[in-house]
């Protein structure tokens, strides 16, 4: 078996993959081979440090029709692993190539490593209540969700690139793709976060959590339901286990009480603070800091001693 | 022996839970508020098949068994028992008319009540000493085509919303309550007047009044059950509806000892949960202890009234018990949150409301005691 | 007149399961077991789209001899037959097993127009099961369904992604998993509770599968599950003067080098 293999349609991504599939090149002593469906991609991953990148080119573009394609270069290299970014495209056409390859897979790995000749994985279970370790024998396929690794650095020499005619599956004819995301605003690239909850009485009312957040420099986020149900942010603001997962250096939570559920979207912040006028509120057990108070009163009195 | 629900008790029971989270949660404080009749529930309630839940399939009912009724009137009462005595005070009529309907009248009123669309509603109390007797007792004259009634009937549950009402009155003054009869009565025949409703302590939401009768005049085929049979019949019918009272007493009981233990574990006093306090521990697990108890007892009964079991003594002892220490419940479960529990944002104040309207007693004259006591001596 | 069947899997309620302090380990003993959340809204849009349409759903379960205790819920909630797979090996079946068992049974079981799936199981939330049984009987897969009507031997659907929503079209037959927001699953009335009782069932056995020893076994094995616990500072700031509160979060953010 030869190869550690990645793919992902989003080129972020892609590049962050190379980093844990470098990893295991230590271990495996295998080539590391980018498929990828874009040939701008191509260049950037054999530069990051990809020993060859494979370009699959077809007339089809729809994603996921790329699933067989897929699964034949890496069953005709005999690869040992393949890491495909955890989008749902992405989990799509994994969970195609491991049924071909009759392989195990690991949804959103958050580490990975060879131990035993078998690929270790630790991913989260049960709406995030629980931590698991998986063993996974070789051939082994994962998902790894953005961000949860950084790119690597440029490679002292870049890789090979080769182009290859795909077969796509043409069954399934899209009709039409509307893109949702609003201006463009991806809270995970933030360094710090204001989140709010259901605390706050009213929409005009977050402008006091928006003050809080431009003498921070924070990005403003919030839980399930201020997006979904009160709609008084957008959706991609939304954090928790449907939403986005989010890494930043802070994360301040106003007025919401911590619940799992969105938790476990933000619980590998590097900082949490937290106010809340209830002191039983979950979100107190998991705070770095916190201030128990009304957030009408505390906020602004923040914001003020933070400015000076 | 066997504890445990059937499969088919239980799913009854969590289908109960399940419609009473998402139905009855979101509109019992301003239910208890207002004291508004709650429609939508109750359509909601004749959509899932829960009005009919004891007729046969016949007339459309969902013919289960008393067991699953008790069950679903438990589940509904822990979201609210106001709702719940719409449907206990509607079940009991209905019940009545399937045990001792004739065909006709079985197939006149059953197929409405069984879909939810005609409530019903049960009048056998009187402001005098005993239905049957005083000045203002309920009194039916028989004449060539059938009866005259005359008279004001009390307390009457579902009053106004019904569409029938199941209805007892004395054929002969001199006899009172030993000529009581029963009657189906619909709720727009001339000469019957609604009083107006009662503000009552709790279960607001669950109409009651006095209804007057002013020469209602009633056919034949409005007799239910032989004449002079109505005390039997009352009798019978209430005790079978005491042992889903009950229900509604335990239903209320739990979640309020649910939520005193939820509260207990995160209010911090003295720098632990009070919920690690001998005092707390003490008082919710009595509650606990009592509602456990009462539940196995009207589960036994309402076994009983399935199987067609001599039950009266048996839900007497579940009622004798209740009447003890239903409120107590409450009491106790205020005392555990403290300011919260005497506060109205909180439920258990209207739980507390609530509850002490589930284990009322018919009559001084028959307390479940007397029944019990002669079953043993 | 579509003939569908979903499958679905029962798993222990999540909410029923605590943590044990001394080792971090999860302690199931009081779970109640629940049909998957997700695969409440398959079984409840399959029950849609027979309703509109016409046809049949059938249900399909894999798990531990538990799965029985699923038949009636399923069967309260509009399929009219619920087939099932009651073997041990579903104790420790990671994906790869799971989408064996269920392609080898759906092709026993004969024809179907649809085959839906929940997006994931509440459990594991793996959202490969889908996929990899398409895979296995060389279907298309419509995943992360939004919205779907059928009209008929086409399929229409709205499929929701991160960035977009996409609009396809596809022929059965076709394996679909639906996202929970493509219905709200009914509870069931007592009627249907109770008719339940009175729909078939039928076991399937495993060893009719045609299955070889080795498709068993899992791939992906499981080596431990901790509890998730959060270890935090927990400086709780509550004097009584906000303002003394947010002088001391200042300079506890100073000292983070925060601001």
């Amino acid at each position: 078996m030869a190869g550690i293999f990645v793919f992902s349609e989003d080129s972020a991504l892609a590049g962050q993959l190379l980093t844990p599939a470098l990893e295991l090149k230590k271990s495996l002593s295998q080539p590391v081979i980018a498929l990828t469906l874009s040939e701008a991609d191509a260049q950037k991953l054999a530069q990051l440090g990809a020993d060859k990148v494979v370009v699959l080119q077809s007339a089809g573009k729809w994603v996921e029709g790329f699933a067989e394609a897929i699964y034949a270069q890496v069953s005709i290299a005999g690869a040992s692993v393949l890491l495909v970014g955890g989008t749902l495209r992405g989990k799509h056409v994994a969970s195609y190539v491991a049924a071909k390859l009759n392989a195990g897979m690991t949804t959103d790995a958050k580490a990975l490593r060879i131990e035993g000749g078998k690929l270790q994985t630790t991913r989260v279970l049960y709406a995030g209540l629980a931590v698991c370790e998986e063993e996974v024998a070789l051939p082994a396929v994962a998902t790894i969700r953005p961000r949860t690794f950084l790119p690597p650095a440029t490679a002292a020499t870049a890789g090979t690139i080769e182009t290859a005619a795909a077969e796509t599956d043409t069954r399934i004819s899209v009709d039409e793709v509307v893109s949702t995301s609003a201006e463009g605003i991806d809270i995970t690239a933030a360094n710090k976060l204001v989140a709010v909850g259901r605390g706050f009485r009213k929409k005009e009312d977050l402008t006091i959590a928006e003050d809080l957040g431009a003498v921070l420099k924070a990005e403003l986020a919030c839980t399930r339901g201020v997006a979904e149900d009160d709609h008084w942010l957008p959706i991609e603001r939304y954090i928790g286990i449907s939403g986005q997962t989010v890494k930043p250096e802070l994360y301040f939570a106003v007025g919401l009480s911590g619940q799992v559920q969105h938790m476990v979207g933000c619980r590998e912040s590097k900082v949490i603070v937290a106010v809340n006028n209830d002191e039983r509120s979950p979100i107190f057990e998991a705070a770095d800091y916190g201030i128990v108070g009304d957030l009408y009163e505390v906020l602004p009195l923040l914001t003020a001693a933070l400015g000076k | 022996m066997n504890f445990e629900l059937t499969e088919e008790q239980q799913l009854i029971g969590q289908s109960a839970r399940d419609f009473a989270k998402e139905y009855l949660e979101p509109i019992a404080v301003e239910l208890d508020h207002s004291g508004t009749f709650p429609k939508a529930a109750v359509k909601a309630l004749a959509k899932h098949d829960f009005l009919g839940l004891l007729l046969p399939s016949e007339v459309g009912g969902a013919e289960a068994g008393f067991v699953s009724y008790v069950e679903v009137i438990e589940n509904l009462s822990r979201y609210s028992a106001a709702v719940a005595s719409i449907v206990n005070n509607h079940t009991i009529a209905a019940y009545t008319i399937q045990n001792w309907g004739t065909a006709e009248q079985k197939k006149q009123y059953l197929p409405g009540m069984a879909k939810g669309e005609v409530l019903g509603g049960f009048a056998i109390y009187e402001h005098g000493p005993t239905p049957g007797v005083g000045p203002d007792a309920l009194v039916a004259i028989k004449h060539d085509e059938g009866y005259v009634l005359n008279g004001k009937k009390a307390f009457v549950r579902n009053a106004g919303e019904a569409g029938v009402y199941v209805v007892f009155a004395t054929t002969d003054p001199a006899l009172g309550a030993k000529a009581l009869t029963a009657f189906i009565v619909k709720a727009d025949t001339i000469g019957i007047k609604i009083g107006e409703k009662l503000e009552t302590m709790g279960l607001k939401g669950c109409p009651v009044a006095d209804i007057t009768f002013e020469n209602v005049v009633l056919p034949e085929t409005a007799l239910l059950g032989a004449v002079n049979e109505g005390a039997a019949i009352s009798a019978k019918a209430l005790a079978v509806v005491s042992v889903a009272e009950a229900a509604q007493t335990v239903g209320i009981g739990q979640a309020a000892v649910e939520h005193a233990a939820a509260y207990a574990k995160q209010r911090v006093q003295f720098g632990k949960p009070v919920a690690t306090l001998q005092a707390i521990q003490t008082l919710l697990a009595e509650v606990a202890t009592d509602c456990h108890l009462a539940r196995l007892g009207l589960q036994n009964a309402a076994a009983l009234i399935e199987e067609g079991k001599p039950f009266e003594v048996e839900a007497a002892m579940v009622k004798s018990f209740l009447v003890r220490l239903g409120s107590k419940m409450l009491l106790d479960t205020c005392q555990v949150e403290g300011g919260f529990g005497y506060s109205e944002f909180m439920p258990l104040p209207r739980m507390f409301r609530d509850i002490a309207g589930t284990n009322l007693l018919d009559a001084p004259g028959d307390f479940p005691e007397k029944l019990i006591a002669a079953s043993i001596a | 007149m579509p003939k569908c069947l979903v499958c679905y899997k029962w798993t222990l309620d999540e909410q029923d399961i605590k943590i044990k302090p001394e080792d971090l380990s999860l302690d199931s003993s009081r779970a109640k077991g629940k049909i998957s959340d997700f695969d409440r809204n398959a079984i409840e849009e399959a029950a849609l789209l027979v309703e509109k349409n016409g046809g049949a759903v059938d249900a399909l379960s894999y798990g531990t001899p538990t799965v029985k205790q699923s038949l009636k819920d399923c069967l309260s909630r509009g399929p009219e037959k619920a087939y099932w797979i009651a073997d041990a090996s579903a104790e420790s079946a990671d994906a790869n097993v799971t989408a064996n068992v269920l392609a080898a049974a759906i092709r026993k079981l004969g024809q179907y127009d649809l085959v839906l799936f929940g997006e994931g199981s509440s459990d594991q939330f793996n959202q490969q099961t889908a996929a990899r049984v398409a895979a296995l009987l060389g279907l298309p897969c419509l995943s992360f369904v939004q919205k779907m009507s059928v009209e008929g031997d086409v399929v229409k659907a709205t499929r929701k992604l991160e960035d977009c929503v996409e609009n396809v079209t596809v022929k059965t037959p076709v394996v679909v998993s639906v996202l929970s927001e493509i219905n709200k699953p009914r509870i069931p009335s007592l009627k249907q509770v109770l008719g339940a009782a009175k729909k078939p069932n039928e076991e399937v056995k495993i060893a009719d599968l045609g299955l070889k020893p080795e498709d068993l076994q899992p791939k992906a094995v499981r080596k431990s599950v901790k509890g998730f616990v959060m270890q935090r500072k927990n400086i709780i700031y509550k004097e009584t003067s906000a303002a003394e509160n947010v002088a001391k979060l200042k300079s506890s953010l100073a000292a983070e080098g925060l601001c």
